[in-house]
């Protein structure tokens, strides 16, 4: 093993000032440490007959992800929860995908233009986030409803007389969720083109490469941290999304975030719903680990070249 | 029609966020968390003008949300209105205060047929502000066929697929698959509540959204042709956004709810609680909340200034039978949740 990279701007132990960084540390016990132990401890209690819970510790609930009761009273392995568990990694990812594929032309497009511009359309890209969520991802509900802005707009051309809702469909939902994060993505991705130094581009065409050629081998890759940073930005809160399913998915299929609320809702099964949110958390930190000891493979790398 | 769309309602989608929003603890304030839309607010401004009392009201949008804010404890709320079953369960848990209702002058006004009910039968907790049932409305410009069975909403024809909307919780469209079906509320056995799923995974393809939001401008402006919904909220729709709506009289029973006036355990101003309880049920008061709300009072209204009547809201006046849904056992409950989960896994 050859010695651990250094992270970046990690100050070394002996530096911390203790007492400095006190209230921080508070904070994160607070918000962070404590609630999420609680969520922990509710996971491995035993539920109450009408919700809540009682200290009486029970790994039921993490069997009961798996295992449940079938319809003739035989415990047996139930996939329902996974199906759940794989929709919701399966459309975070899709819409990571999106947004990245949708993120990319628009941030070079930004990254382009005057600085005035430029200023302009970022400030527009972060327009959004100055309305509530819940008004943003409803106003698709006017857009792509019956009689809605496209059905009005395609009837208005004679190209559609006739069509459905577009409303309450999986592709609804998949749009809501590109629209709600897909800013997260373009931030980074634009502040990754906007150190691209134009030198490497020009440096690529002299030696007769192609533009797909210098996209491939010289932008893309230079963009890589931007486009990584973007994706953990969209890929975690997706994995969470509650929303889009219910208003624009019609509630039809649940993802994990609308499983957690019906286990603390309807199901009075706040255990379970603690477990769920538990094997969530596991699964975004694996994913993030991941991501972080890629990151510092590749400083590694680096530093030793 | 209007585009009215409810956004408070929607608080219930970040139900992680246990937080108390109230914070009224000050001498001569009151919080109430009632259904969205649901008290009046003349009334309530009558009774600031009259009392000084300074009055909040935040909306939740099903029993479980607020039995769930009950059970994580220090609401801020001093007054709640969950329905009958759930008054039941929150008594048995230890979540309400006892009012000492039966012996406030509110008591007095109430209905008889209303009075200690088997949710409540000592009469100590509660005081009945309203009540309907559940059923399903239709949108008469889509549908034309006949509404006398829950046959037509749950095993509807071809031609309405896509064109119908259930409710995003359990609580109610089960106990209406189940009157349905002939099998008794909160059933303990398997099998029934097997029959119970399959009708309802049948029903499944022709079902746009399973939503409780947004409900007036989903069937009113004919996004569905049918939608699961109450009584009086079809009359209001009908009524003030002049929508071609008709309430369904299913012959195998609506599903009756009503809504109580409780205080939580431990409520900061249990004092002005009562003062607001006792304000709402006087006659004048209870009509000016009738004429608003909309759903059928259980208490003393002036019939002289009623709004509504037999001929005028036919909703509120049911001609199929009315089952009052019931508090369900552990057990019983947890076949629920198995059906719903399956139905939308």
């Amino acid at each position: 093993m050859n010695q651990r990279p250094k992270l970046p701007g990690w100050p070394k132990l002996s530096d911390w000032n203790v007492l400095g960084l006190l209230p921080a540390h508070l904070i994160m016990l607070m918000t962070l440490i404590i609630p999420v132990g609680i969520i922990a401890l509710v996971s491995f209690s035993t539920r109450g007959p009408y919700g809540g819970f009682d200290y009486v510790f029970t790994t039921a609930p993490y069997k009961q992800i798996l295992f449940n009761e079938g319809w003739s009273g035989e415990l047996e392995f139930n996939p329902q929860y996974l199906i759940v568990v794989a929709r919701t990694v399966i459309l975070s990812l899709a819409t990571t995908i999106i947004c990245l594929a949708l993120s990319f032309p628009v941030a070079y497009f930004i990254s382009l233009q005057k600085t005035s511009a430029k200023m302009l359309l970022i400030y527009l890209v972060t327009l959004p986030f100055w309305v509530s969520m819940i008004v943003r991802v409803y106003s698709w509900i006017i857009i792509l409803g019956n009689d809605g802005v496209i059905a009005k707009a395609l009837r208005a051309l004679g190209i559609n007389e006739n069509m459905g809702s577009l409303l309450f469909t999986d592709t609804a939902m998949l749009i809501g969720l590109v629209y709600s994060y897909i800013p997260l993505m373009i931030l980074p991705v634009f502040a990754s083109i906007e150190k691209l130094d134009p030198a490497l581009v020009e440096a690529s065409h002299d030696l007769y490469g192609s533009r797909l050629t210098t996209l491939r081998r010289v932008i893309l890759p230079l963009c890589r941290p931007g486009m990584a940073a973007g994706a953990i930005l969209v890929f975690v809160p997706c994995l969470g999304a509650v929303l889009e399913p219910v208003l624009l998915g019609g509630g039809k299929t649940m993802m994990m975030g609308n499983l957690i609320q019906l286990q603390f809702g309807a199901a009075r099964n706040w255990p379970l719903g603690a477990a769920i949110s538990i094997v969530l958390m596991c699964a975004v930190m694996v994913f993030l680990l991941w991501r972080g000891v890629q990151a510092m493979r590749k400083e590694g790398r680096e530093a030793s070249a | 029609m209007s585009v009215k769309t409810r956004f408070s309602t929607l608080a219930a989608a970040g139900a992680f966020s246990l937080l108390a929003s109230a914070s009224a603890w000050a001498e001569g304030s009151l919080s109430i968390y009632a259904w969205a839309d649901s008290i009046a607010p003349d009334a309530v401004a009558k009774f600031e003008k009259e009392t000084g009392i300074k009055v909040t009201v935040d909306a939740f949008s099903s029993n479980e949300d607020l039995l769930t804010k009950l059970q994580a404890g220090s609401s801020g709320y001093d007054i709640v209105t969950p329905s009958q079953h759930f008054v039941k369960i929150m008594i048995d848990s230890g979540l309400l205060e006892d009012i000492g209702a039966s012996s406030m002058p509110a008591f007095q006004q109430i209905l008889p047929e209303w009075q200690k009910q088997w949710w409540d039968p000592t009469g100590d907790y509660s005081v009945p502000l309203a009540y309907g049932n559940a059923g399903f409305t239709v949108n008469r410009n889509l549908y034309k066929g006949p509404v006398d069975s829950w046959k037509v909403y749950f095993e509807p024809s071809e031609e309405l697929k896509g064109k119908i909307a259930s409710l995003a919780q359990p609580d109610e469209v089960i106990p209406a698959a189940q009157n349905y079906l002939g099998i008794p509320y909160c059933s303990e056995d398997p099998k029934e509540m097997k029959r119970v799923l399959d009708l309802l995974q049948a029903q499944k393809p022709f079902v746009a959204a399973y939503s409780s939001d947004n409900i007036e401008n989903r069937i009113g402006g004919g996004e569905v042709a049918m939608h699961f919904w109450w009584d009086g909220n079809t009359m209001r729709v009908r009524r003030n956004d002049k929508a071609n709506v008709e309430y369904a009289m299913p012959k195998e029973g609506l599903v009756g709810w009503l809504d109580s006036y409780v205080v939580p355990k431990g409520a900061a101003n249990l004092e002005n609680a009562k003062k607001f309880i006792n304000f709402m049920a006087e006659q004048e008061n209870a009509t000016i909340e009738y004429n608003y709300y909309g759903h059928s009072s259980p208490v003393k209204v002036d019939a002289s200034k009623a709004l509504y009547n037999k001929e005028n809201a036919p909703e509120l006046f049911p001609t199929a039978p009315v089952k009052m849904s019931q508090a369900c056992s552990p057990a019983a409950q947890e076949l629920v949740t198995k059906v719903w989960t399956q139905l939308l896994q």
